[in-house]
This record gives C-alpha cells, sequence and structure tokens, in this order.
C-alpha cells in the first residue's frame, strides 16, 4: 500500500510541476494521500491507537 | 523582493526536507546500508514526503489556504505519528531502541523533531505572507524551485522502489518488524500481516483496569489449590475507629504497641485495642507524586512508617508532635501537626509491571518493603517484590508450591489468580490475604515458596492483614474485623 501512495504523491508532483492547469486533480490526488497515510497509520496501530504511554 | 524571498526559504525547506529525511532514508539508510522501515517509519516518511508536496503546491499556485492548512493537518498529523511511534520505545533503558541511531537518537525521534521543526517553518513562513501573495494564476517557477520540485520526484521515484521490494504491490503493505532491503527479488517479503484481526483499542496494553477488591470471587472451594485446611474466625467484630473512607489495610507494631490503618487518603495509629485513633493524618495524595489510594501500609524501623498506593507509589512518615504544622500544609489535608513528610517516591518493578499492588508489608530482618500485585485484565501474575532500604527493587519472584506442603492446583490453575489485597511479614514468612477465593497463603520468601495455604469462609472483601502476637487481623472493606490464629506452620 504505500508503493501505491508513493506512486499517487509521484503523479500529484508531476502534475503540480508539468501540468500546473491540472490544479484540481493534483490537490484531489494529495487528499487521497494523505487520507491513505492516516489510514494506513491507524490501521497498523489500531490495538493501540494513542501513544503507549503512562497518561 | 520580500516574496522572492519567501518563494526562496520555501523552496530551500521543501529541498532540506526531500534530501535530508526522506532522500538520506532511501538512498543512503535503504540502499547503501539495507535498512528497511517498519509500517509506522513508512507513514512517517510519507507524511514528510507529502509536507514537502504541499510545499511544491504553494510554490506553484501561492500560498492559498486549503494548501496551507493542508500542510499544518499533516504536519500535525506527523508529530502525533512520532509521538506514537517514539512511545513504544521511550521508556527503553538508555541507548536501547528500535532500529538504527543516528547522531544519538533513533529515526522515530528525528521523525517527531522533523515534523515539529516543520510546523514551526509553516508559522514563520504564515506571519511573513500577506494577502496580496495570494496568486490568481500558477507561478512560473524559478530555477531553485525547479530543482526542489526535480529532486522530489527523484527522491520519491527512490522510494517508490524501495516500497516495492519492501512492502510490494496492493494489497501488501509495510511490516512491523521489516526485512533487510535488497535489490534481490528472492529476499523479498511481501507480508499481508498487517490485514490480519486485532482488536481495536485506544490505550492497547495500558488499558488495565484499576483494582477492585469486589470484582473477585470469595468462595474458597472455588480457589485454585484443592482441598485447603480451613482456620476458623475466633472473632469478628467491627472497626469503629473514626475513618475517613473504608480500610484498604492494616499493620502492627510490636515496638508501640500501635495498629497502623490506612483509609483510600487517611493514615491512622491507633491503640492496640483499635478503639482509640492515637494521631491521623489524610494525605493530599494528588499533589505532586500521585499516590492513587492507598493499598497498603507497614511500619518501618523507629516509627516511620509508609504507605503505599496502589499504583505502587508511597509516602513515608514519621510521627512528631513538634512540627511545623504550616509548613505541613502543602502534604496533608488534615491534622497538619502529627507527621513528618519524609519521602514521596514511587516503586520501580519490572515483573511486577503494569499491575497494581494492593499490600505491603516490612521486613526487619532484611529491612525491606514487600509488595504482591493482582492480576488485572491484561497482566494475571502473583508477582512479590522486594525492595531494599533504599526503597529500590531488589528481588522480584513468583512464588512456587513448595513441594512438602502437600498443596495441589486444580486442573491448570494457577497462583496467579490469588487476589492478594493484605500481607505481613514475620521470621521471613509472609502471610498473604487473598480476597479471591479468602485464601491465607503463607510463603517462605527465603525458598520463594508457598508452604501453606488455609481457607477462610466467612471473611468478605479482606484488605488488609496484621499480626499481632499469634493472632492475625484481617480488615474488611466494610470495616469489618476477624481474628483468626496464626496458622501453625
Amino acid at each position: 500500500m504505500e508503493f501505491l501512495n508513493l506512486v499517487i504523491i509521484f503523479i500529484a508532483a508531476w502534475l503540480v510541476l508539468r501540468k500546473p492547469h491540472k490544479e484540481r486533480l493534483a490537490f484531489g490526488l494529495l487528499v487521497v494521500s494523505v487520507l491513505l497515510m492516516v489510514f494506513l497509520f491507524s490501521f497498523a496501530t489500531r490495538t493501540g491507537l494513542l501513544p503507549g504511554v503512562n497518561y | 523582493m520580500r516574496r522572492d524571498v519567501l518563494y526562496t526559504i520555501l523552496a530551500l525547506a521543501v529541498l532540506a526536507l526531500a534530501v535530508i529525511p526522506v532522500g538520506v532514508a532511501v538512498f543512503v539508510l535503504g540502499f547503501v546500508y539495507g535498512d528497511s522501515p517498519c509500517v509506522m517509519c513508512w507513514e512517517q516518511r510519507i507524511g514528510m514526503a507529502l509536507v514537502a508536496l504541499v510545499g511544491l503546491f504553494v510554490l506553484r499556485y501561492g500560498p492559498k489556504p486549503k494548501y496551507l492548512g493542508m500542510a499544518v493537518l499533516v504536519a500535525i498529523w506527523g508529530v502525533f505519528m512520532g509521538i506514537r511511534h517514539t512511545g513504544m520505545h521511550a521508556a527503553r533503558d538508555v541507548g536501547q531502541g528500535f532500529s538504527a541511531e543516528i547522531l544519538g537518537a533513533h529515526t522515530y525521534t528525528w521523525a517527531l523533531f522533523i515534523y515539529w521543526v516543520s510546523v514551526a517553518t509553516m508559522g514563520v513562513l504564515l506571519l511573513m505572507t500577506k494577502k496580496e501573495d495570494i496568486e490568481d494564476q500558477p507561478r512560473t517557477l524559478r530555477p531553485l524551485e525547479w530543482l526542489a520540485g526535480v529532486v522530489f520526484l527523484v527522491v520519491i521515484a527512490g522510494n517508490i522502489v524501495q516500497a516495492f521490494a519492501s512492502t510490494g504491490p496492493p494489497p501488501f503493505m509495510g511490516q512491523s518488524d521489516p526485512v533487510r532491503f535488497s535489490f534481490n527479488p528472492t529476499h523479498w517479503v511481501w507480508s499481508l500481516e498487517e490485514w490480519s484481526r486485532a482488536p481495536i483499542s485506544l490505550r492497547g496494553r495500558w488499558s488495565i483496569d484499576k483494582p477492585d477488591v469486589a470484582a473477585v470471587p470469595s468462595e474458597p472451594g472455588a480457589g485454585p489449590l484443592a482441598d485447603l485446611p480451613v482456620l476458623s474466625v475466633k472473632t469478628q467484630s467491627k472497626l469503629t475507629l473514626p475513618l475517613a473512607g473504608t480500610p484498604t489495610d492494616l499493620a502492627y507494631d510490636p515496638a508501640t504497641s500501635q495498629f497502623l490503618v490506612t483509609t483510600q487518603q487517611g493514615i491512622y495509629l491507633a491503640d492496640e485495642t483499635l478503639g482509640k485513633v492515637n494521631r491521623y493524618t489524610v494525605i493530599d495524595v494528588g499533589f505532586a507524586v500521585d499516590l492513587g489510594q492507598f493499598g497498603g501500609a507497614a511500619f518501618l524501623d523507629k516509627g516511620a512508617l509508609i504507605a503505599v498506593g496502589e499504583n505502587k507509589s508511597y509516602v513515608v512518615l514519621e510521627p512528631n508532635d513538634k512540627t511545623d504544622a504550616d509548613a505541613n500544609f502543602r502534604y496533608f489535608l488534615e491534622s497538619f501537626d502529627k507527621f513528618n513528610e519524609v519521602s514521596r517516591s514511587r516503586f520501580g518493578t519490572v515483573r511486577a509491571r503494569m499491575m497494581y499492588a494492593m499490600s505491603a508489608a516490612y521486613d526487619p530482618a532484611t529491612k525491606s518493603v514487600y509488595t504482591v500485585t493482582v492480576p488485572n485484565n491484561k497482566v494475571k501474575r502473583l508477582v512479590i517484590s522486594r525492595f531494599g532500604p533504599d526503597l529500590t527493587l531488589s528481588e522480584e519472584f513468583l512464588p512456587t508450591i513448595a513441594a512438602e506442603s502437600g498443596l495441589k492446583l486444580t486442573g491448570k490453575r494457577t497462583l496467579d489468580e490469588f487476589y492478594v489485597t493484605g500481607t505481613a511479614i514475620v521470621d521471613g514468612r509472609m502471610y498473604a490475604i487473598s480476597a479471591a477465593y479468602n485464601t491465607l497463603l503463607t510463603i517462605d520468601l527465603h525458598a520463594r515458596a508457598v508452604v501453606a495455604a488455609h481457607a477462610i469462609p466467612g471473611l468478605v472483601r479482606p484488605t488488609g492483614i496484621a499480626l499481632k502476637g499469634e493472632d492475625l487481623y484481617i480488615v474488611g472493606e466494610s470495616g469489618a474485623l476477624w481474628v483468626v490464629a496464626r496458622p501453625p506452620n
């Protein structure tokens, strides 16, 4: 899944640099990538979502 | 001019973010040293790439609010990821950690720092930004800005290669314990392990219930030890002492012929009949070291006493009739002029970690304080900890059953099921009363073994025990007081 997310990031950056008129698409990819990152981290830490320290 | 400076700073920040953490991680640590990120490191690395990507958006489209908002959101999520990851290892011993150490800190710690710097940098850039900086049309990138973009693409391309080798295409994802990176496909491990079913929890292993003596079964016959001899209650009465709260432990000092009774916050010295309070105080348990509520208490040498919280934090007091009541205002909630607070700190444990304790006893022979754990919803172990004269962990063990005791566990039951709420020590023997199954365990502290056990029918939620002469005094949560004869062995 990290591979997929990095590909999305690459495409978004490519659009920003080479196809600047596709701003909406690039931003959409950015949002998808952020959500995917949040989901994957949360999923990987679902057995203890909060930092595992003494509160 | 000001605007050019701003974009130059931003381009340099994107370059720095792309090259130093994300680029070095893949090209140096990954491709040169074979380091592979764990699943959490991957997301932290991707978060840094996303902050840099938002920087590229701003370089191209200007500081639009949605980009700035996104950058802040990603960076604070990164700070959270850094705390979450660092928290797993923050309490380890010096030098210990997970994966590589760079300049004295492990990689996940650097992630926390980098995100923190990112947020700070954004704040500075926002302070310097003005309304007229918002662009209507995409900007034409200057050479430095192009360089930042191209370097970013190269770094992301490198990461794509590493991610494909280390984690694989979807649905494969990163691993908790990653495999060394290699360009050789025969060494690649693509795993679906992270997708396996697992319970969802906010605090995970830290989600431990507070001890509750009311929640344990009391019937002796249902306990893990079979066919126990019975100790009969000689007398049963009720404490008439004016206590604030319910009794949580009991101790007796033959030198001063006084009982020590604790409640949740109160410490009481009573006469040998338990009929009159000689002196007392109520501790401000939430001041400085959090003492929670007292679960155990014991007399130390020379009249001093210790009260131990269920969280294994403790306070040591000395009776003193000439103490400065005003100076004690900070420590106590009532009766300021009867004790000095000598120290207040915490017991550190190893095997007893992540467990509460509801008892404390003092062994004059070794000048040590003992605690015994109670099982909880996460950890079920009967651990006896000894803290030497410096009140530092000196010994810790899980008692066995002495062969000569004749005691037998039923089926696959264990001693860990006992719920010790009170202990007393004499001549190297610990008498431990368990609220679970109303059982008195006699433990040889030298042999580290249970040498005898007795059922005491009729107890209701016992919370403390003291030895006076040849009698054991057992106090209950409701204030009940039972007296039984000390067992012969």
